[in-house]
């Protein structure tokens, strides 16, 4: 067995130090709780916001009016806009504007135009912007000095792999300290956890490089581990059956594609969409966030591939755009513009679908936050019932640290480290350490990989059934009967990959016992046993969460 | 073999490996970080941008070439 630290103790335990994490944070310390962010990597630069953001979804009522609900309006028909409980986005756009001034007070420059908030990109023609445009460079370092200053003990190199429940309420986390070669377990004793860990990549071959599962969109890192901790401990998921696919360069995958500032066309000129033929940076081409398979479905009936075409963009709007992509942290794909002379006023550069990733799906919250495990918490992209990605981060995890934190004080602190469970998930993950030799992490992941492709796949153009999404279950349960017993890691850092790799087959079977369940099509959740859109279902939620070992679903009305 | 550190300028710091949000480096006091998992590299450019030296330097693998073509293609 792996050597156990002394336990460490806190009010409130954040899971995950990206933008919800440190915002819950901040929010918990500012209530009076000790509260204590772990962190994988280091927050300065951790997760899918690493380097920056430059859209911040927002109700400004100066900007945009008293009625909340038009606003609310254009969230649901946005790229984030699916599969809200509404009262939670209502909160959330409720109290927007606040987190913008916090940010904007703290050192994030949310107007770097002028005076004034300014609204830009990912807009229809005509009607009321929404994205609040900022420059988000170096949000990550001011989140992390605003914590310090507030009293967040922040530790980093130091992921949490499994929640400890102790008589049906959280009572902390068992962690992995990777600052070192040699692994070894800390348990942190918890009244509160906020889980905040991002999106779940790797879940899929990635769209653009399959078998090298590094080539993602978002932070690689992140791979579900709040959706797989929770679900162990028994949390609600929703809506996980439903994919999301993002969108961007060819073949190196990056989000931000609204910081693009062109309009998308076919080979021979023709635009793709209806919206705009001259993109500025207020109204770019939003036809990819409308129709999403655009870049897929052209590339499968021959009629692409699909380009941003920027060269008619005015010059001023380039050198705009171009700033925004140092906002957004693409300083990666800046560079390599520069260095090998891709000149957007000249060239079109081709755009694709990635692989399904999961955002905006799993744990389900309530009002405050709160997971259905008492004193659990979720805020950002891992939230199955609410998403507005940056913002919605930013704004929940808020909510839900100013409750936890607030609440906190009512709850006794347990010994959690005398938690059986403690203990057998610290001899798994030992037993790949003490195995001297045996499989890759690696191998285990593209497996997952490969049978989520197969037997789960998203659309377009790829269907599931009750027999390939069974078959695909049984796989799946082969292959982590496989992986425990051959596993064999030779670091803490290999070990942490290994551990990532369980949390993704967890993620897999909840997408799949979730998809057996959802028996009907809808968005890229496409059965060829269920080729139609059940209206019963529109205003519906899937729950799956296991009970005893055996996997429940349910079907419950939207909280509007 | 992304990142790439110029061991001429590397101060040796230990800012690459302490702040990746990958964790694909290695670091020993007073030695040049080695790129210990460079197949793990999410080409975010932190490393980069983070360096008090710009001893780092960031390649993206072949095959993330970015497709693009001459725009007067499209629009003949």
């Amino acid at each position: 067995m792996l050597e156990f630290n002394a336990p460490l103790s806190t009010d409130v335990l954040v899971v995950g130090g990206g933008i919800g994490g440190l915002c819950a944070a901040i929010a918990s310390a500012r209530t009076g709780a000790r509260t204590m962010v772990a962190e994988k990597a280091d927050t300065r630069r951790s997760g899918s916001g690493a380097t920056g953001n430059d859209h911040f979804a927002c109700y400004y009522p100066k900007a945009h009016g008293s009625d909340i609900r038009v606003i609310l309006k254009e969230l649901r028909q946005s790229l984030v806009g699916a599969y809200h409980d509404e009262k939670l986005s209502l909160r959330f756009l409720e109290e927007s504007i606040h987190m913008v001034d916090r940010w904007q007070e703290w050192g994030i420059n949310m107007k770097p135009f002028g005076d004034d908030y300014e609204f830009m990109g990912h807009a229809y023609p005509g009607r009321p912007r929404i994205w609040l445009k900022y420059d988000g460079h170096n949000q990550k370092q001011v989140l992390t000095r605003q914590a310090k200053k507030e009293g967040v003990e922040i530790v980093n190199h130091l992921p949490v792999i499994d929640l400890i429940e102790m008589d049906g309420e959280i009572a902390g986390a068992l962690a992995l300290d990777v600052s070192k070669d040699t692994p070894t377990f800390t348990v942190i004793r918890a009244r509160k956890v906020v889980l905040s860990t991002g999106t779940a990549n790797r879940l899929y071959p990635a769209a653009g490089s399959p078998g090298w599962p590094f080539n993602t969109a978002f932070c690689p890192a992140c791979t579900g581990a709040a959706q797989a901790q929770a679900w162990r401990i028994g949390a609600k998921m929703v809506n996980m059956e439903m994919p999301n696919r993002h969108a961007g360069p060819k073949f190196f995958a990056r989000a931000g594609k609204s910081t693009w500032i062109g309009v998308y066309r076919y080979p021979n000129g023709k635009l793709l969409g209806p919206f705009v033929d001259r993109a500025t940076r207020y109204v770019g081409d939003i036809t990819c966030d409308v129709w999403n398979s655009a870049y897929t479905d052209v590339l499968l009936n021959g009629s692409g591939p699909a380009y941003i075409d920027c060269t008619q963009t005015k010059p001023e709007d380039l050198a705009f755009m171009r700033e925004g992509m140092i906002s957004e942290g693409l300083t990666t794909l800046v560079d390599y513009m520069d260095r090998t002379g891709l000149d957007v006023s000249r060239h079109a550069v081709e755009f694709m679908q990635y692989e399904p990733h999961i955002i905006g799906r799993g744990l389900e919250i309530d009002i405050d936050g709160q997971t259905s495990v008492p004193g659990l918490y979720a805020a950002g992209d891992m939230v199955g019932n609410f998403r507005a990605d940056i913002a919605g981060a930013a704004v929940y995890g808020w909510i839900a640290g100013g409750h936890a934190g607030a609440s906190a004080a009512s709850c006794e602190l347990k010994n959690a480290e005398t938690s059986p469970w403690v203990a057998e998930r610290a001899q798994l993950y030992s037993s790949f350490v003490e195995r001297e030799s045996g499989a890759a992490w690696k191998e285990a992941n593209l497996a997952v990989q490969q049978i989520m492709d197969s037997y789960a796949a998203a659309g377009p153009h790829r269907l599931r059934s009750a027999t390939l999404l069974t078959a695909g279950l049984k796989y799946m349960a082969d292959l982590r009967k496989n992986a425990i017993n051959e596993i064999s890691v030779p670091d803490a850092h290999s070990l942490m990959r290994a551990i990532e790799t369980l949390d993704l087959m967890d993620n897999g079977e909840i997408v799949m016992h979730a998809a057996l369940e959802r028996k009907e099509t809808r968005g890229m959740h496409q059965r060829s046993d269920y080729t139609f859109t059940n209206p019963l279902l529109s205003d519906k939620f899937l729950e799956v969460w296991q009970e005893n070992g055996t996997v429940r679903t349910e079907w419950r009305q939207c909280w509007n | 073999m992304p990142p790439i550190i110029h061991a001429d300028r590397c101060t040796h710091c230990g800012m690459c490996a302490t702040i990746c949000p990958m964790n694909i480096f290695k670091h020993e006091k007073g030695q040049t970080p080695k790129v210990a998992y460079p197949e793990e590299c999410w080409h975010c450019n932190a490393c980069v941008l983070d360096c008090p030296a710009h001893a780092v330097e960031l390649r993206l693998p072949l095959n993330y070439m970015v497709l693009h073509v001459d725009a007067d293609t499209l629009h003949a």
